[in-house]
């Protein structure tokens, strides 16, 4: 019998095992079932069936056969997505580990079924339906993946919520996988599964979920490059449902927050103070303390939305600017350390950091922002070598300088030498603009995502023909006008020449970023004909149509751009909403893997949506999360939401950011003109173009910027930046030589009241020294000291006998206190 | 660069609970107040070891042209160099590491040590932790579990990297973090670590003075403490912080320069010789975890140029010193020492750029100290250096059971999350029988 026929009988019995579901479709019932009979006549799948069994049997895990070296001489791809390779690895060679002619004999099934012979030991039971499912396989002619075969579609799974209520109950997950054929298969034998949180929940591999705590996380099924997750809930108190108390949820972003915190009878804290808010809102949207000033005008305001006035009004502060500015140089790698000898490091940084701010300051959607910097190219169509170095030597220029965040794009991003290779440009850009890591897929396929190597080539592919170099056509003319400079020196010294006279106004030649034509790819700064290039593929879509092959980026922006997008709207949201949380809906925030689902999808699709809705405003995304009550809350716990520090049921003291801590240091010992600045003047601060722009430059706050964290944005990861404390940061904070510089500064408060008292010393006038204990607390920890702090902070200064002393103390020992470090 | 992934929901500022003790009823507070005691209790103590220095060769250094030499492979395997006997019979290291083969009585060469993880900081992470990494889990370095277990002077930083290291808290939480120096003694100079030694004004009493007025000021988060780490991480660190800069004791552990030259002339004057100079004095001060890390091991270009004309001479002479001088000042026997880098090297070298690249199959690793028997070779790998010579070989896992151990640490022992995760100290791999035999 051929195979063919063979094949078409499978079909037959295949309908016969089937079973008609919910939906109304047929499918085919689970392979332990159909693998029970020992006569079963059904011939397996490689694919379908084959691979996914191994994987389930962790044959093709890292510890075993999918170790890169394999085991015992036999390698499998790492979880499983290699057929060619995997079914050679099986089927192949001269005596194949299938052996079809004695499939009972076969390496394949014999080891594995014989634990003292394999390495691994016993996986299966001989007679069992797995044995039998490979020995059908091998029996029937062990046939691999051909040209043709249905191509996997989707994984479901059900119940998508399993909701406990006491420890050991189970329930049973069903996973369907769908394929382009329309079959639609029961696989629920067939995957892996994996508990995101053990104590709350386990799965074992027949994927039955057994409660195992309090609280909530997901359960993920994984099979061929699918990935279904489903959540697993069990209140924390007997206050759920029905139970639970009348919770005021204002804006829809409560109403979402709260739907969840009700299942899991977590009872949210109370709203907080408008102290605490405006300390809060303060630091976290504009990286900045409130004034003494502006906190007694605000506790004063009787207007009842004074709060979303409030917040109105920041978003029109250059520190909001700064702060987010900030925030996209870190995620978009900004450094001046990045860029090679060719360039002018620190005039790189700086125009890249305006470009942004300017976007920032004029809310420019976000999606146009980041197509700006996605689509980064140093001449305009049309524009010639020559009238490109005229304009750029413009944006050096000291006298009436040309004004570079004006440009229609940032090419920067595409000039840094720490990743000029493409693989590296696919890394930097999915992690910054699509919180997807694919570093996994360039090996093998994602353990933990659908990605393969193949989405991770598709990928690259947009990248290949980016450059940043000579001007490919022109060459000559950048030559000739280099030897006319006639500069010396080495090749730093010379592009810092080539600086200087174009800050005198000279136009000099640069390097710039360019595209190759169709047809060619980059390599070290050169175009390279390529006719074998990979056609761009953007992340689980489709190749790129014809008519983008120009500029294949143009098709990666107008995807990301697209309202179904699954990623680029979402991962900003998730982000901006962790930087005010200090969790993200999704954490880590950028990590959108599908095994890695949202505390609460319905808010971050709300987010989202409502975001694209908006027109990537993201203003409106801050007033939208920090309006909500649930950024408004208390940090004082109930006995309900004492563990919840992922459903936002309160607030959660976060230390405050390295650059936003170092500058509330600046302002709380600030002289008291400086102070009137603090909300305006971003120039010296490190939330603004100093740490934005010239992080990896010497410079003199280095030290505390690394000593607290800051992110050295050389990774593709938000985790970079570290707002864990250490010890160095506490003896800092008591003792470094910046600390006391601060202090003692000729322009520092502490200077202004010692000339206040000296003077009224001299006038015979006695200093109110409660009120600058008052003001002590207001610098610091926003608020006005209790009257029992007000006393001890008295007898500290009685006890030391001189005031301005004193007053060193009080404002030194406020800064160490945890109250003054942390957000909360 | 520390990383927190949690895709398992446990929070980057959970802090463990203290395992065993947990279960004996003891809180987290009773724990510190015994662990401010400082001394490693000697009683009922099986270990000997109360200390331990961790050298990390940063990039990985070539096995087959150190401590694994194979002579007798083709030439494009064996490379530039050749091999010297040592003080101990039968045991031969590579010829540029002459100090260390007059003292290799001194520690225990582990060869045939292999793992898969070919990339830098994945291969760091599993060498610093002897958990091959996971994704959702950041397993926590040696310097953090040795210095949770192991109770330390609470004048003293309990876990000092110099100048800086790998190692970081994980799932420990942020007290058990490094202290980082940032930089490296110089010879016969006082190294202050910045911050350490109280500024012109400052005198101790005028420091507790303003200790007490923080410690009133800062009362109002208190009762927050019990649901937040970071509040009870930040106040922890604030006490060590006063504790150690009111005692002269740490500025005085840092001062090299206090130490006699009967010491001071064991070691090299680079960077690594008068670093171990310091691990050296820190251990003899009560510190109980000491990093250094010595870098440009990633031979891929100019391998023998590079090791001959640097990295080996300066290791011979810093790793040598250290050895002897712990063993002259009686420390060796209570300090286990442990040097290794993320993998050894191709044992093909690569004959367009004459170098060597990533290769974790058949590394080699240096224990010393702590009663783990020095003179001997444990191990071994194949005649070309690709392999271990039989079956698995030594794993990076039963590196990480042996060297705590050494210290009397059960690495079997599990933390548990505030969720209740378990997180075992070394999840595989067993003691190495013969380091203790």
């Amino acid at each position: 019998m051929s195979l063919r026929i063979l094949g078409s009988l499978v079909l037959v019995s295949l309908l016969a095992v089937a079973f008609v579901s919910a939906r109304g479709e047929k499918v085919i019932r689970p392979a332990d079932d159909r693998f029970a009979a020992a006569d079963v006549q059904e011939i397996p799948d490689f694919r379908r069936h084959v691979l996914p069994l191994l994987g389930r049997l962790g044959c093709n895990g890292r510890s075993c056969h999918g170790s890169f070296q394999g085991q015992g001489g036999f390698r499998l791809s790492l979880f499983g997505y290699d057929f060619p390779a995997d079914h050679q690895a099986l089927a192949g060679g001269d005596s194949p580990r299938a052996d079809v002619a004695h499939p009972a004999d076969s390496l394949m099934l014999y080891k594995p079924t014989h634990g003292d012979e394999h390495g691994g030991g016993q996986r299966m039971e001989p007679g069992s339906w797995p044995a039998r499912l490979i020995h059908r396989w091998i029996e029937s002619g062990a046939r691999g993946v051909e040209q043709g075969d249905p191509e996997f579609v989707s994984l479901e799974v059900t119940p998508r919520e399993v909701v406990f209520t006491g420890n050991g109950e189970q329930s049973a997950l069903r996973v369907t996988a769908r394929w382009s054929d329309g079959s639609v298969e029961d696989v629920t034998p067939l995957c892996r599964y994996q508990t995101n949180d053990e104590s709350i929940a386990e799965v074992d591999e027949h994927g039955v979920v057994s409660s195992r705590g309090r609280g909530d996380t997901h359960v993920v099924a994984f099979y061929d490059s699918g990935v279904a997750v489903s959540q697993i809930l069990r209140p924390v108190s007997d206050r759920f449902g029905s139970a639970y108390p009348t919770v005021a949820t204002p804006t829809k972003v409560d109403e979402l927050i709260v739907a969840k915190l009700r299942m899991l009878g977590i009872v949210p804290s109370e709203v907080c103070s408008d102290g605490e808010f405006l300390r809060r809102v303060s630091l976290d949207m504009t990286g900045t303390l409130p004034t003494p000033d502006e906190i007694e005008v605000f506790i004063a305001d009787t207007s009842p939305d004074k709060r979303s006035k409030k917040i109105d009004e920041l978003l029109t502060r250059p520190t909001y600017v700064a702060r987010w500015t900030t925030k996209l140089c870190e995620i978009t790698g900004n450094s001046t350390k990045h860029f090679d000898d060719n360039a002018p490091s620190d005039e790189y940084a700086m125009h890249w950091y305006e470009w942004i701010a300017r976007r920032v300051r004029e809310n420019v959607p976000y999606d146009e922002l980041v197509a700006g910097i996605a689509l980064g190219r140093s001449r305009r169509p049309g524009e010639s070598y020559r009238d490109y170095v005229e304009e750029e030597s413009g944006f050096y220029r000291e006298n009436d300088p040309l004004d570079f965040a004006a440009r229609e794009t940032m090419p920067y991003y595409w000039a840094k030498h720490t990743s000029r290779m493409p693989e590296e440009r696919a890394l930097n850009f999915s992690y910054a603009f699509l919180g997807v890591r694919i570093e996994c897929a360039q090996c093998h396929k994602h353990p933990f995502d659908r990605w393969t190597q193949a989405d991770f080539k598709g990928f690259t592919a947009f990248f290949e023909p980016i450059g940043y170099g000579v001007p490919p056509d022109d060459k000559k003319l950048y030559q000739a006008m280099i030897d006319e400079l006639g500069d010396k020196g080495n090749q730093s010294q010379r592009v810092r020449a080539r600086l200087t006279r174009a800050q005198r106004g000279e136009i000099v030649p640069w390097l710039e970023v360019f595209v190759a034509p169709p047809g060619a790819r980059v390599e070290k700064g050169r175009i390279v004909n390529d006719a074998e290039a990979a056609v761009p593929r953007v992340l689980g879509g489709d190749e790129i149509a014809p008519e983008f092959r120009d500029d294949p980026r143009q098709a990666l922006v107008n995807w990301m751009r697209r309202k179904d997008n699954p990623y680029f709207a979402r991962v900003f949201v998730n982000r901006v909403w962790a930087e005010y949380f200090g969790v993200g809906i999704i954490n880590p925030p950028d990590d959108m893997n599908q095994a890695n689902p949202p505390s609460n999808a319905a808010l971050l699709d709300h987010l989202t949506g409502g975001f694209i809705e908006h027109g990537f405003d993201m203003k409106w995304l801050h007033r939208e999360i920090a309006g909500s009550q649930a950024y408004q809350r208390s940090l004082r716990a109930n006995e309900t939401n004492r563990l919840d520090e992922k459903n936002f049921s309160r607030a959660v003291a976060r230390r405050l950011p390295a650059e936003v801590l170092l500058d509330a240091i600046d302002q709380a010992t600030a002289g008291s003109a400086e102070l009137a600045r603090a909300a305006t003047d971003v120039e010296q601060r490190a939330i603004g173009p100093q740490g934005g722009a010239f992080v990896g430059r010497r410079r003199y706050n280095d030290y505390a910027a690394t000593v607290f964290g800051r992110s050295p944005r050389d990774a593709n990861c938000d985790c970079s930046s570290s707002n864990e404390p250490n010890l160095l940061q506490a003896i800092y904070l008591k003792n470094d030589k910046e600390l006391v510089q601060a202090l003692e500064t000729k322009d520092g408060w502490l200077h202004e009241i010692q000339q206040q008292i000296s003077k009224a010393d001299r006038g015979g006038t006695a200093i109110d020294t409660a009120a600058l204990i008052e003001e002590a607390y207001l610098r610091t920890v926003s608020r006005l000291p209790t009257a029992a702090e007000s006393e001890r902070c008295a007898a500290h200064l009685e006890q030391i006998g001189d005031p301005a002393e004193g007053l060193y103390e009080v404002l030194w020992a406020l800064l160490n206190t945890r109250e003054f470090v942390t957000n909360h | 660069m520390t990383t927190h992934r949690y895709c398992d929901g446990i929070g980057r500022r959970d802090l463990l609970r203290v395992g065993a003790l947990g279960a004996a009823g003891l809180c987290l507070a009773d724990y510190l107040r015994l662990a401010e005691a400082g001394e490693v209790s000697g009683d009922g103590r099986r270990a000997k070891a109360t200390s331990a220095i961790f050298i990390n060769l940063a990039g990985g250094p070539s096995h087959l042209d150190s401590f694994d030499p194979k002579p007798q492979a083709p030439v494009e395997y064996r490379g530039e160099f050749t091999s010297m006997a040592t003080n101990v019979p039968g045991v031969e290291l590579c010829e540029h590491l002459p100090k260390l083969a007059r003292c290799a009585d001194k520690f225990a060469l582990l060869r045939g040590v292999s793992h898969t993880l070919t990339e830098h900081q994945m291969g760091t992470k599993y060498m610093n932790t002897g958990n091959r990494p996971l994704p959702s889990l950041e397993f926590p370095g040696y310097g953090a579990v040795v210095s949770k277990e192991l109770p330390s002077p609470p004048d003293l930083p309990p876990f000092v990297a110099i100048p800086k290291t790998p190692q970081v808290a994980g799932v420990l939480g942020v007290e058990y973090a490094p202290f980082s120096t940032q930089g490296t003694p110089r010879p016969g100079q006082p190294f202050t670590v910045r911050g350490i030694t109280l500024g012109r004004d400052l005198t101790a009493k005028k420091l507790q003075r303003r200790h007490e007025l923080l410690g009133d000021l800062d009362a109002g988060f208190r009762a927050d403490e019990e649901n937040s780490g970071l509040l009870r991480g930040l106040d922890r660190f604030s006490q060590r912080a006063h504790e150690i800069l009111s005692s002269p004791r740490s500025s005085r552990a840092f001062d090299i320069s206090q130490e006699p030259e009967s010491i001071t002339r064991l070691f090299p004057e680079d960077s690594l010789g008068q670093s171990c100079l310091l691990a050296t004095r820190l251990v003899e001060a009560g510190v109980r975890f000491v990093s250094v890390d010595h870098g440009g091991w990633d031979t891929h270009d100019h391998n023998f140029e590079q090791l001959q004309g640097k990295l080996l001479p300066e290791l011979d002479g810093g790793l040598a010193g250290l050895l002897t001088a712990l063993d002259l000042k009686g420390l060796l026997e209570t300090t286990a020492v442990f040097v290794t880098g993320e993998f050894g090297r191709t044992p093909k070298v690569s004959t367009n750029r004459v170098g060597r690249d990533h290769y974790p199959r058949a590394m080699f690793v240096i224990l010393a100290g702590g009663g783990m028997r020095g003179g001997q070779v444990i191990g071994a790998s194949d005649a070309r250096g690709e392999a271990p010579a039989s079956g698995a070989g030594i794993s990076p896992d039963d590196v990480a059971a042996s060297f705590y151990h050494s210290l009397g640490i059960d690495a079997r022992e599990e933390y548990r999350t505030p969720t209740g995760r378990p997180v075992s100290i070394v999840r595989y791999g067993s003691v190495v029988k013969e380091l203790f035999a």
